[in-house]
C-alpha cells in the first residue's frame, strides 16, 4: 500500500533501540547505538513507538493548523466527530486519572472551539454493528463469502493484511471503519438535512489513533463525492487545541452531542476496547438471530487484555430451528496475528467472526493517545 | 619530623593492573559516551562508525565492571583493608576537610596527620564506588533488556547513567589533577602508574598514621 | 634497601567492612531489581483503567444494543434503505462498504462515475 509519512522519528532520537521491539512489522531500522528510522513502505502508522519512545523523539503529522484554518474560514461548515476511546483519556491532558470520563466537557469544548456541529463517531460505531453484523449472518447462514470474517475497524490493521496477506483480504469484513462511515454519511445525509452543501462541509476527526490520518487520505474514502473525512487530529492534538484557546476544560459544563449523527449506545462506547466490538456484535446478531431478547448484555468472556482470547456463543438461530454454537476470537496487538492468519489460510480456523485490533488494549492504548510516563 | 630513608610499597602489582584497567576502560567509555550524548559523529566514526562505538562502550563496560570484581574476589584482603581505612572517619579526617588538606591556597591552617589515603581520597573512593554501581545497574540493563523494560525505566536509567558519567569525570578529573600534576602530591601518580612505591619519606609527611604501622622489610629478615 | 610493606593480615573489623560492602551492593542490586520489577508490572495498568472507563459508561447507558439507537433506525429509514431498516442496501453498499488491496482502483473508479452521474 502506498507509504505515507505519518510517524516520524526526529533528531531527538537517543538510539535506545526500544522501539525496534515495540514495532509490529519490523519497520524501524537502526541497532543499538545508531539513529533509527522508518521504513514508511513497512509502516502501519500504529504509532506504538510513539506512544512507547522513552525519549519523546517520535512525531505524528500534526494536522492542528488545518482544522484551525476550517474553523477561521466562515464559509466552511465544519462537523466533528470523536471515537469512544478518546473521553476516556483525555482528562489524563488534564490531570484526571486515566479512565475518568470527560465526554459532557469534551462536546462542550469542542463547541467552544467553534466547531458548527458535535457528532460522535459511536454513532457510526452503531451503524458499523448493523452492516458488519448483518454481513456476518450473510456469510453464517447464506454462504456469502468466507469464514471466518475479520473485523475492518483498525486501519493499522486493514495495511498490516494488505501488506503481508493479500490472501486474507477477501475474509475481512467488507464494512468502512466507523470513522469513514461518519465521514461518508456526514456529507450525504447530515449534509441534506442541515441544507449545507457538501462542498462546503468540512469534516475533522478526533482519534485516539494515528494510523486514522492515514485512513482518511484513503484515495477510495470519497464515497460522498468529496474526500469523505478532511481531517484527522489525535486525542493530544485536541488536548493541545483545548489548552491554547484557553478553554477552563476541567470547569465547563457538561454538553451532549448533537443529534442526527450523534446518538449512541453501550455497544458503540465499548468500541475503544479489545474484545469491544465483538461484544457489541454479539449484541446485536444474538437478538436478530434468536429472535430473543437478551437478558444480560454482558459477555464478560470476550473482555480482557490477554493478545488472544477466544470464546464459544451458543445461539437459537430461528431460521433454522437449531442452536449454532458461534466461536469468536479476539486479537490484540498485532504480533499475535500471524499465526491465527496462517490457520485460517490453511482452513484449519475454527472460528466465525474475528475481531483484530492492532494497539495492545485495543483503542484506549492507540497511538494517538495521551502518552503516560508515569 | 624525622627524616626516613627508603621506599614504601603503596599499592601491589594487582591494584595498580587493576588500576590501569579502569582507567583505559574509563577513559574510553567517557569519550564514547559523551559522543553519544552529545552527537559527536567524529567519536563514532574514531570506533568504526555505524553504531560500532556503541559497541565499544558496552563491552568496555563489561570489561570496566569485570576487572574490580574479579580484583575484589582475588585481593579481598587488601580490598577489605581499603574499604576501612576508608570507612574510618576520625577528627583528624574532619580537620583535614576543614583545611582541605591545604591545597586550596586562601585556607589556612594546620593539616592533621593522615592515614594511607587522606580524607578527600577517602569521599573519592567511595564516590567511585557508588558512580561504577550505578554505571552498572543503568549500563547493562540498558543494553540488555531495552527490550523488556517500559520506556519510563528506560529513560530513568539514560538519565542517571548520564548524570552519573557527568559527576564520575568531574571527580576523576580532580583526581587527576592531585595526582600527576599538583606539585605537592604529583608524587602519587609515578606510585600508582609504574612500580608502587613511594619515598618513605613523602609517606612518612603525607600519610604519617599509615606510616607508623608499617613494617620495615629488614627487621623482618632479622 | 630499606623498604617498608603493608601488613598482610586481616583484623575482624577489616573483614566485616570489606564483606559488608559486598553484601550491601548485592542487596541493594535486589532491591532496584524489585524496584524495576514493581515498574514494570504497574506500567501497564492504564490500559485496563481506560478500558473500565468505557465499560462503566457503556453500563449506565440506556440503550446498550446498536440496532435500539433510534437515530440508526431513522437513517435505514429515511435514507439508506428508504421504508424499512434493511442493512446491506445498495446505497449502505455505495456509502458504508469498501474494498481492500487490488480491487482498490476499480472501486475509485466506481465511485468517481457515481458522482459524474449525480451531478
Ligand atoms: C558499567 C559499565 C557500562 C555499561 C554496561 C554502559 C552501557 C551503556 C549503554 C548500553 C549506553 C547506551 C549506548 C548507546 O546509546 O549506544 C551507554 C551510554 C552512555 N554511557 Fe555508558 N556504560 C557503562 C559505563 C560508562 C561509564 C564509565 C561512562 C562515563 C564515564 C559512561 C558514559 C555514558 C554516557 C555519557 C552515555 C550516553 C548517555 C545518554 O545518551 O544519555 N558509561 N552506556
Amino acid at each position: 500500500m502506498r507509504a505515507v509519512e505519518i510517524i516520524e522519528i526526529t533528531d531527538n532520537c537517543k538510539s535506545c533501540d526500544h522501539c525496534s521491539s515495540i514495532c509490529p512489522t519490523g519497520a524501524i531500522t537502526g541497532k543499538l547505538g545508531q539513529k533509527h528510522d522508518i521504513n514508511h513502505q513497512k509502516c502501519i502508522n500504529c504509532g506504538q513507538c510513539l506512544i512507547n519512545c522513552p525519549f519523546n523523539a517520535i512525531q505524528d503529522l500534526n494536522q492542528i493548523n488545518k482544522v484551525k484554518q476550517a474553523l477561521d474560514d466562515s464559509q466552511k461548515y465544519v462537523v466533528v466527530q470523536t471515537a469512544p476511546a478518546v473521553r476516556v483519556a483525555l482528562g489524563e491532558e488534564f490531570g484526571l486519572a486515566p479512565g475518568t470520563s470527560v465526554k459532557g466537557k469534551m462536546f462542550a469544548a469542542l463547541r467552544k472551539l467553534g466547531f458548527d456541529q458535535v457528532y460522535d463517531t459511536e454513532f457510526t460505531a452503531d451503524l458499523t454493528i448493523m452492516e458488519e453484523g448483518t454481513e456476518l449472518i450473510e456469510r453464517i447462514l447464506r454462504q456469502k463469502g468466507p469464514l471466518p470474517q475479520f473485523t475492518s475497524c483498525c486501519p493499522a490493521w486493514i495495511k498490516y493484511a494488505e501488506d503481508r496477506y493479500p490472501k486474507i483480504l477477501p475474509y475481512i469484513s467488507s464494512a468502512k471503519s466507523p470513522q469513514q462511515m461518519f465521514g461518508a454519511v456526514a456529507k450525504t445525509y447530515a449534509a441534506q438535512k442541515l441544507n449545507v452543501k457538501p462542498a462546503d462541509m468540512y469534516s475533522v476527526s478526533v482519534m485516539p489513533c494515528t494510523a486514522k490520518k492515514y485512513e482518511c487520505d484513503r484515495p477510495e474514502m470519497i464515497a460522498s463525492g468529496y474526500q469523505d473525512v478532511d481531517v484527522v487530529i489525535t486525542t493530544r492534538e485536541l488536548a493541545q487545541m483545548i489548552k491554547t484557546a484557553g478553554i477552563d476544560f476541567l470547569n465547563l459544563a457538561e454538553e451532549e452531542a448533537d443529534r442526527l449523527i450523534g446518538s449512541s449506545t453501550g455497544a458503540a462506547t465499548i468500541f475503544g476496547a479489545t474484545g469491544g466490538v465483538m461484544e457489541a456484535a454479539l449484541r446485536t446478531a444474538y437478538e436478530l438471530l434468536s429472535g430473543e431478547t437478551l437478558g444480560k448484555v454482558d459477555f464478560h468472556t470476550v473482555r480482557g487484555l490477554k493478545p488472544v482470547r477466544e470464546a464459544t456463543v451458543n445461539i437459537p438461530i430461528k431460521e433454522l430451528g437449531q442452536t449454532v454454537p458461534v466461536n469468536v476470537g479476539i486479537v490484540t496487538g498485532l504480533k499475535h496475528v500471524d499465526s491465527v492468519i496462517v490457520d485460517v489460510l490453511a482452513g484449519r480456523s475454527k472460528y466465525h467472526f474475528i475481531e483484530v485490533m492492532n494497539c495492545p488494549g485495543g483503542c484506549v492504548n492507540g497511538g494517538g493517545q495521551p502518552i503516560r510516563h508515569d | 619530623m624525622s627524616q626516613v630513608k627508603g621506599k614504601v610499597l603503596k599499592h601491589a602489582g594487582q591494584t595498580r593492573l587493576m588500576h590501569w584497567i579502569h582507567l583505559i576502560c574509563f577513559v574510553i567509555l567517557g569519550i564514547t559516551g559523551l559522543g553519544f550524548y552529545f552527537k559527536i559523529i567524529t567519536i563514532d566514526y574514531i570506533f568504526g562508525g555505524i553504531g560500532n562505538a556503541s559497541v565499544v562502550h558496552r563491552w568496555l563496560g563489561v570489561v570496566f565492571t569485570v576487572g574490580p570484581l574479579l580484583y575484589i574476589l582475588t585481593n579481598f584482603g587488601r580490598f577489605s583493608r581499603f574499604i576501612d581505612t576508608i570507612s574510618t572517619f576520625t577528627k583528624d579526617d574532619f580537620k583535614w576537610l576543614k583545611t582541605m588538606g591545604g591545597y586550596i591556597p586562601g585556607l589556612k591552617g594546620e593539616v592533621p596527620p593522615q592515614d594511607k589515603y587522606n580524607a578527600g581520597q577517602k569521599l573519592l573512593g567511595w564516590l567511585v564506588i557508588i558512580c561504577c554501581f550505578l554505571f552498572f545497574v543503568t549500563g547493562f540493563p540498558m543494553w540488555l533488556w531495552r527490550h523488556a523494560m517500559p520506556p519510563q525505566l528506560l529513560g530513568l536509567c539514560y538519565d542517571i547513567h548520564f548524570w552519573d558519567a557527568v559527576i564520575a569525570i568531574l571527580a576523576v578529573a580532580g583526581h587527576f589533577f592531585l595526582a600527576a600534576i599538583h606539585p605537592k602530591s604529583r608524587v602519587e601518580f609515578a606510585s600508582m602508574m609504574t612500580n608502587g612505591y613511594v619515598e618513605a619519606a613523602v609517606s612518612a609527611h603525607h600519610n604519617e598514621k599509615w606510616f607508623a604501622t608499617l613494617q620495615n622489610d629488614s627487621e623482618l629478615k632479622a | 634497601m630499606n623498604t617498608f610493606q603493608e601488613k598482610t593480615n586481616l583484623t575482624r573489623r577489616q573483614f566485616l567492612r570489606g564483606s559488608g560492602v559486598l553484601a550491601a551492593t548485592a542487596i541493594l542490586g535486589g532491591i532496584l531489581a524489585k524496584f524495576g520489577f514493581n515498574v514494570q508490572a504497574r506500567s501497564q495498568e492504564y490500559i485496563a483503567q481506560r478500558a473500565n472507563g468505557l465499560y462503566s459508561l457503556d453500563e449506565r447507558m440506556t440503550l446498550r444494543k446498536s440496532h435500539e439507537n433510534p437515530e440508526i433506525l431513522q437513517i435505514y429509514k429515511e435514507f439508506l434503505s428508504p421504508g424499512g431498516v434493511t442493512p446491506l442496501s445498495e446505497k449502505a453498499h455505495h456509502l458504508l462498504h469498501t474494498k481492500y488491496g487490488d480491487e482498490i482502483p476499480e472501486l475509485i473508479a466506481e465511485l468517481k462515475q457515481h458522482s459524474h452521474q449525480a451531478a
